[in-house]
């Protein structure tokens, strides 16, 4: 299968879309003609870019069941999880966070990152038991350490509403880490970050990276997307217009014509 | 004024009551379900726990069934009987959210009252089913009216324990999640729907119980009694109180219940200021209800507690 852009085969991919598209009454938000088509491998870094309006988050909500696609597949390792709930999905080793960043407001920072992870408790016929708690120490400490890893553990003990924007988002990221997903999508994680947070996020992502976690990002700050990414997908009305390293995508004149508006991001 | 008896009275109602609060509060405050028909689960109790204890029908009976079983089988029936009535409910109403869940809900006991008004066969339509056995004589010195209110208060605290043991739990902190943002909560792996049902289900048990409770107490099952005028009582004691603290949603039903029975009890001196009384009853209770919400001592009084706990 070849896709525009010159990609190599999707075999063997970790993520891939197939032919997928959506449609709000009426208006083709992701698709184009033939819908769109993509695959992530394992252990990649993928950066998602395109203008306002091409599709990128409603690509994100399709991967991650929040949104089903009117046609064509989602795989994920092999499965088709085309029409599988968001929570499976999550489950499954797929975690995302939100282009306006989501929280549990009546939780605690620290305890909406445990409320981010799974734990037995959580089933019924374990939640009137006591064997919840051992795992509860567990879940706990693995939480302090990823809020210790995204800098928000002064916060710990914080209201979400005391929290700056830029906080909120990397609390989300956080929520998602302690999960540990096999492939985290980020929507947009520097919008509304300050710079000196902003770093701290391009260490985490590359920490994570070349720990062997699969990243998707969306972002509308290409400085910080290429130069950390290793693959570009460019979006435009819905559907794929390029596809390439960083480099090529900053040289693509299509490319810059539609998006980048005469190369003033390379 | 007979005050031992009031506060008896007090103490038994707001039990019962305090049951059927603190399950809505489970929906309401921790699930996100808005049931504006919890009177017909409490119905339910009533009923099955009536049909199950009474005998076969003769003279001029109407309904169809009467088993003769022992009270205490009849009261775990009317917990299964909320539940299998949960269920049913609950599955086509509870893909709906917000209002639209309240309107279903309340459509649903509106329904259900209309069908124990008028199947006869179920418990004698608009006359009830009367002869609901009152299982507690005196214990020794004890009269039965305290065995009673005891026994009440005995099913509130069970209600309190269990609820508290599942919300102290992951569990708990899960619906927390869902309620708070859904989509975040499925986005960590929280089967939302299935938790919000597991929720329905479970809080409608106590709420059987009670209801079998409130037939052994007025010894009747009557559609007058379970008018959706119960789910509005319960629903401002759960204001009352304040949604989100469980002594708080106690405090608020026996205070609901106080107020009821106090002006019922008062000793007028003529008929006529007896009428007045009856009269200016739901002015006050309105007067009553804006003071409260405005100062909300309930919650204020529950906070405390938890404070000083």
């Amino acid at each position: 299968m070849t896709l525009p852009g010159g990609a190599a085969a999707l075999n063997g991919a970790l993520l891939e879309a197939r032919h997928i598209s959506k449609r709000f009454s009426g208006l083709q938000a992701v698709g184009g003609s033939d819908g769109l088509s993509f695959g992530v491998d394992r252990g990649a870094f993928v950066g998602l870019i395109g203008p306002n309006g091409a599709g990128k988050s409603t690509t994100f909500d399709l991967m991650s069941g929040v949104q089903t696609s009117d046609t064509g597949s989602v795989f994920f390792n092999g499965h088709d999880i085309t029409r599988s709930s968001p929570d499976t999905i999550a489950e499954q080793g797929i975690g995302r966070t939100f282009q306006t960043p989501r929280a549990f407001e009546s939780l605690t920072v620290l305890q909406n990152v445990v409320a981010g992870a799974t734990s037995p408790g959580e089933s019924l016929r374990w939640a009137f038991g006591r064997s919840w708690r051992n795992h509860e120490t567990e879940i706990v400490e693995a939480a302090q350490a990823i809020l210790r890893r995204v800098g928000l553990h002064e916060r710990a003990a914080a209201r979400v509403s005391d929290l700056s924007g830029g906080e909120l988002r990397m609390l989300e990221v956080a929520r998602q880490l302690v999960r540990d997903p096999t492939v985290l999508l980020l929507d947009e994680p520097t919008a509304g970050v300050h710079p000196g947070l902003q770093e701290r996020l391009a260490a985490l992502l590359q920490d994570l990276h070349s720990g062997g976690m699969t990243l998707v990002v969306v972002e509308h700050n290409l400085h910080f997307l290429l130069a950390l990414a290793d693959h570009i997908l460019v979006l435009a009305d819905g559907a794929l217009l390029a596809q390439g390293p960083p480099a090529d995508i900053r040289a693509d004149p299509a490319v810059i014509s539609a998006y980048l508006g005469g190369g003033d991001a390379a | 004024m007979n005050w031992p008896q009031l506060l008896v009275t007090v103490l038994t109602l707001g039990s019962i009551f305090g049951v059927v609060t603190l399950s809505l509060n489970l929906q309401y405050a921790r699930g996100g379900m808005i049931n504006f028909g919890i009177v017909a689960y409490f119905a339910v109790g009533a009923y099955t726990y009536a049909i199950f204890t009474q005998p076969p029908p003769q003279g001029l009976d109407q309904y169809k069934f009467g088993f003769g079983w022992p009270w205490w089988t009849a009261v775990i029936v009317a917990g299964l009987a909320a539940l299998v009535f949960a269920a049913v409910t609950g599955w086509p109403t509870l893909r709906l959210r917000g209002e639209y869940l309240a309107l279903t809900t309340f459509a649903f006991a509106e329904v259900f009252h209309s069908l124990l008004l008028n199947e006869r066969r179920i418990g004698n339509g608009t006359v009830g089913l009367a002869r609901v056995e009152r299982p507690f004589g005196d214990w020794g010195p004890i009269e039965e009216k305290y065995v009673f209110a005891g026994a009440a208060a005995l099913l509130l605290v069970a209600t309190l324990l269990v609820f508290r043991r599942l919300l102290v739990s992951p569990y708990g902190r899960a619906l927390d999640a869902i309620r708070d943002d859904e989509t975040a909560a499925l986005a960590a792996g929280k089967p939302a729907q299935k938790m919000r049902r597991q929720v329905f289900l479970i809080s409608a048990v106590p709420v059987g119980f009670a209801g079998a409770v409130y037939a052994m107490f007025t010894t009747l099952a009557q559609p007058s009694l379970f008018t959706a005028e119960v789910t509005f009582i319960v629903w401002i004691a759960l204001v009352l109180g304040g949604e989100r603290s469980v002594y708080g949603v106690v405090l608020g039903t026996a205070g609901l219940v106080f107020f009821e029975e106090i002006v019922r009890a008062w000793p007028f001196e003529t008929v006529r200021s007896a009428q007045i009384a009856a009269s200016v009853e739901h002015v006050v209770t309105g007067l009553v209800f804006i003071a409260v919400l405005r100062y909300q001592p309930f919650q204020a009084a529950a906070t405390r507690l938890k404070v000083s706990k």
